[in-house]
Parts: C-alpha cells; structure tokens; sequence
C-alpha cells in the first residue's frame, strides 16, 4: 500500500494558516449543508412518490395533501381549540409531576426513603405510557383528571432520576468551604446548590416533557371529547389517513417547536452567566 | 426484649436508615393508598364499585392468568409469545438497518448530514402516530406492529452505532495503519469490539422502546398479542383485568431487563480487562450525558439532546438498582 502524502501549500501564496483553516470550515459547512437539503428532497420526494403510486393515496397521502389539509382544517376553526385544549392539559399536568419529581428526588436522599421510592421510580420509568393511558381511561372515564394523571405517572420518575443524581454530585468541598466561613443557609442554597442542580432539572424538565406530550396524546385517544388525540381518533375511525396525519404532524411540529427553540432558549437565557461552557 | 440492642431509639435508627424496610414498605402503603382510595369512592359514588378493582380482585385475575385459566381467546404465555416474535423479528430488521445507517453516518460526514435531520425527526414521533398509521395502512396482523418496531427502534440503534463509530480509539487505528495491519484484521479486532458495548445498549433501548411501541401498535392493528390482550380487557370494561395485565407487562419487562440483558451483558463482555460490561456501557453513554447536562444542554445540537435523553431514561434504572442492591443494610 502506498501512501501518498499531501503536498505542503504552495509558500508563494503566503496565505496565514487562519485562513486555510476558515476556508475548509466553509467548504465543509458548505458540503454538509448541501447533504443536508439532499437529504430533504430524497426523502420529502420518496414520501410524496409513493402515495398514490406504491400506495394507495388514501392510505398514504403525500406531504403535499397534507399542507392542504391543514389549511382546509384551519379555515374550520377547529386548530387552535384542539391545540389549546391538549397544551393545558399538558402544561397542568407537568407542572405537577415537576414538583412531585423534584420532591421526591429530594426525599429520595435518605437511605429508608430512597429505598421507599426506588420502586416507584423504576416502575415510572419503565412501564409504558399506554398502560397508564388504559388504566386512567377506565378509572376516570372522559374526566379532566384522566390524562393530566398519566401524565404525572410517566414524567415524574425522569425529574426524580435526574434531581436525585444533581444532589449526589454536589460540591461538598463548596459547601463545606461555605459553612466553615459562616455563610448563611439561605445564600449557600442560593448560590452554591441552585446552580448546581439547575442544569439537572432542565434535562429533566425537557425529558419529561418529550415524554409528556406523547403520552397526553395517547391518552386523549382513548378518553376525550377534545384535544389532539380525540381529533386524530375521529379521524382514524372515519379511514380519514390524510386528516389524522394533518393533526399528528401539525402538533408534531408545536412540540418540536415547544422543545427545540423555547425550553433551549430558555435554558441558553438561564445560563447565560457560565460562557466557558458553552463552547 | 430489654436488651440494649432493641432500645426504640436504636430500632427508629435502624429503620430510618434501612433502604429494605423502605423498599418492602413501598407495596404495602401502596395498597393502603388503594384501599383507601376506594373506600372513598364508593362512599362518595356509592354505584361506582366496578371502576376501581380491590387488590384481591386483581391478584385472583393474575392468579388465573398464570394458571391459564382466562377468558381471553389465548393464555398469557401464548399472547406474549406473540408479541415476543413480533418483537424479535422487528428488532432484527431495526438493527440490521440500523447498523448500516449508523457505521455509514459515523465513518461519512455527508452521509450523516444527509440522515441526520430525518433520524431526529422518526426519533421523536410519537410510537402512538406509527402505530395508527400502520394499523389503517396494513390492516391487522403481523405486518403493522413489525413495521412500528422496526420504526421505533431503529433511530436509537443508528445513534448509538454512529456515536460508538466515533468513540473508537483513534490511536488504535492510527497504529494498526502504521503496521500495516490489513483492512479486515482492523474491523475484526478493532472496530468491532470497541463497537459492542454501543450494538448491546443499542438493543438493550432498542427492546425497551420497541416494546412499548409494539404495544401500542397492536392495541390499533392487531388480533392477538400482549397489546390487543389488555384492549380486550379494556373493551370488556374489566378495570381488574386491564391492572392486573398492565402488572404482568412491569413483571415482563423487569425480568427482561434483569434477567436477560444483564446476564447477556455480563456474558458478553468477560473478556474486558477493566469494570464489569455494565458499568463500560452505563458509562462510557453517560459520558455525553454529563457533559450535555454540565454544560446546560451545550450539546446545542437536537441529536445531542436525543441522544441525552435515551440516556437519561435508561440510566436510571440499571444504576440505582444495582448499586443500591450491593451494600447490605448497615
């Protein structure tokens, strides 16, 4: 096998290595930018191919139909509503699983309570969204308490986790530096183990919440007169494919939205103050 | 009975500080809350004795599922012998396709560039969107919960390929092609063990997650299974039956878990000089998850965060199981 060497640049073109270095970055953000779009229309083009070719344009409606669809549903008022109605239940039930997730993990420091919850934690983390979906839709029936129930069941075991590993690997030498130069407990809870646990509590917080829309969704499937799921279920019963994509894809996108850009605003907002970190 | 050992204080001691009084004390409360819980219920709504099931009602229903004594057209050990074949055979195609995606999107980084969005983006469909849209597509039977396998799992499988691509030693490689150690010598010997760890978490989140969505999609597309068993019962507005299954699917996935993956884990990486198999693997995938969480989610990337949050989910349950097993109460 012969190696070839690259040729040393030319030392006639005196160009500083910064340079060199700024040009590669561009052709390959270039490149990876144009694999990137590539990608779009590969697979944008396979999914708008196959329906109505391999498949059945009823069964599989093309991205095209459903851009229109999502219009026509929109001119029909029924969106926001349908939209609102799952983001409150969302946004109630979270609100609760984050402070019985955060009590908990706290709790879960001492020994005889840690060995209290950790079944608890387990079963929350492992057991699928479906079963709690089942069990609150027919304990609850089309109730409000149904869904926002499951939610707190599937999510609070995800902040228990991640509060519960924040508390171990505090600072102790901080804290024990704070206390033998007499700082109060409020200002060492202020300054030293708020800072610390916050990232902790923000990986929970976006955890559970990926988790938590997708299983507001599933159980409104099967026990509400309004929201997303109701909507998508409507529309499955009724062998209305385009419709149900419509719905899952647009709320899709709001939690992706919801996600991606604002809890990571937020959280950029929220920690702005530790730049080195951020490289 | 007087003897100091058994002074109350000493006893409070020990029990506030004994994680197994806690851990056995945990079911037991439970059934008071439930209890309790129905007593309510039936006082305040005195016609609502069907909706909440008592315990006794339940533990009869498990009884007699486990002695194949059910109502439903197949005994337990059938139906999730069913959902157990789907399963293997979706995981298979998962991580066959899975594999390749993933070693192309590691070793190339156009082919990354060109995957990577549409991985995220199946990553973070919901299992309950596959599973509809399969059901109504490939009407009922095997077809439709395969495919939501396959779909489900095989995101986390090219992650965990393309990050265990680029986790390999580097060094290594640059030494085997400094001594001219032939191609394939270099992919048997190298590339495929410091792979492994990464293939075994793959199918460990892939079984997980696999599951939960084959669940899903066989509650809307099936006509047996685990998944349409508890619908059956559901249908049946049997509340002690869809509890009492949904208690047999934790008992299934933990023993799985426990049982299967940590036995296979310990198996399979003997060879390793340094900690035992599970410790490399919870570890070298915490690694990106304490640097993501150190640096507030700096990992600004959308994978980054995936990839952090299959971690997360995992990393708890292995973790604090075992090492809160170990140290017998003081």
């Amino acid at each position: 096998m012969t190696t070839t060497l690259d040729k040393p640049p030319a030392t006639a073109q005196r160009t500083s290595e910064e340079d060199i270095v700024r040009a590669a970055k561009r052709k390959d953000r270039a490149t990876r930018w144009g694999w990137r779009l590539a990608g779009y229309v590969f697979f944008l083009g396979i999914w708008e191919l196959a329906s109505g070719r391999v498949m059945d344009e009823r069964l599989l409606p093309g991205p095209s139909t459903v851009f229109e669809t999502f219009a026509r549903l929109w001119s029909t008022g029924d969106v926001p509503g349908a939209f609102g109605t799952t983001l409150a239940r969302i946004a109630v039930g979270f609100t609760i699983a984050f402070f019985v997730g955060i009590g908990i993990g706290v709790l879960m420091q001492n020994r005889f309570l840690n060995g209290f919850f950790r079944d608890a934690v387990t079963i929350g983390v492992t057991t699928p969204g479906l079963i709690w979906a089942l069990i609150t839709a027919i304990i609850f029936g089309n109730r409000y308490a149904g869904p926002i129930l499951a939610i707190v069941l599937t999510t609070f075991a995800l902040i228990s986790v991640n509060v519960s590993e924040g508390i171990k690997s505090l600072p102790k030498d901080l804290i024990d530096m704070a206390k033998s130069f007499d700082v109060g407990v409020i200002r060492r809870n202020r300054h030293i183990v708020l800072p610390h646990l916050a990232p902790f509590i923000f990986t929970g917080v976006r955890f559970g919440f990926s988790i938590a829309w997708k299983v507001t969704v599933l159980t409104e499937v099967f026990a509400a007169s309004k929201g997303i799921g109701f909507e998508m279920r409507t529309a499955t019963q009724l062998f209305r494919l385009d419709e149900f994509l419509t719905w899952i894809l647009a709320f899709y996108v709001l939690a992706l939205f919801l996600d991606k850009v604002v809890l990571e605003t937020i959280e950029r907002r929220f920690f702005a103050w530790r730049g080195e970190l951020k490289s | 009975m007087s003897s100091m050992t058994l002074s109350p204080r000493r006893v409070w001691r020990w029990a506030s500080h004994s994680s197994l009084l806690g851990r056995l004390l945990f079911p037991v409360v439970c059934l008071l809350i439930w209890l309790v819980s129905i007593k309510a219920v039936t006082t305040i709504w005195p016609f609502a004795v069907d909706v909440l099931p008592t315990p006794w009602q339940v533990v009869e229903f498990m009884w007699d599922e486990i002695t194949c004594h059910t109502l439903a057209p197949h005994n337990m050990y059938v139906t999730f012998g069913i959902s157990l074949q789907r399963l293997a055979i979706g995981m298979a195609i998962a991580m066959v396709i899975g594999i390749v995606i993933g070693l192309a999107m590691g070793l190339s980084k156009a082919v990354d560039a060109f995957f990577n969005d549409w991985v995220v983006a199946i990553l973070a469909m919901p299992n309950l969107a596959w599973a509809l849209f399969c059901s109504l597509a490939f009407g009922f039977g095997d077809t439709g919960p395969i495919i939501t396998v396959v779909l489900t799992g095989v995101p986390f499988v090219i992650m965990n390929v393309r990050e265990g691509v680029r986790n390999t030693p580097t060094d290594l490689f640059d030494m085997a092609r400094a001594f001219g150690v032939p191609r394939r010598r270099v992919i048997r010997q190298v590339l495929i063990p410091s792979l492994l760890p990464f293939l075994f978490a793959a199918a460990r989140y892939a079984f997980a997650l696999g599951w939960k969505g084959l669940v899903v999609a066989e509650v809307f597309g099936g006509q047996d299974g685990a998944g349409w068993t508890i619908k059956f019962w559901y249908d049946a507005h049997r509340a002690y039956g869809v509890i009492g299954y949904a208690l047999l699917f934790v008992i299934f996935a933990l023993v799985f878990e426990k049982f299967m993956f940590d036995q296979l884990s310990k198996r399979l990486f003997k060879w390793r000089p340094s900690l035992d198999a599970v410790e490399v693997v919870e570890e070298q995938f915490d690694a990106p998850t304490k640097a993501s969480v150190g640096a507030a989610a700096g990992a600004s990337t959308a994978t980054g965060a995936a990839l952090g949050s299959i971690t997360m989910v995992t990393s708890g349950r292995p973790q604090s199981v075992d090492d809160e097993l170990k140290p017998p109460e003081d």
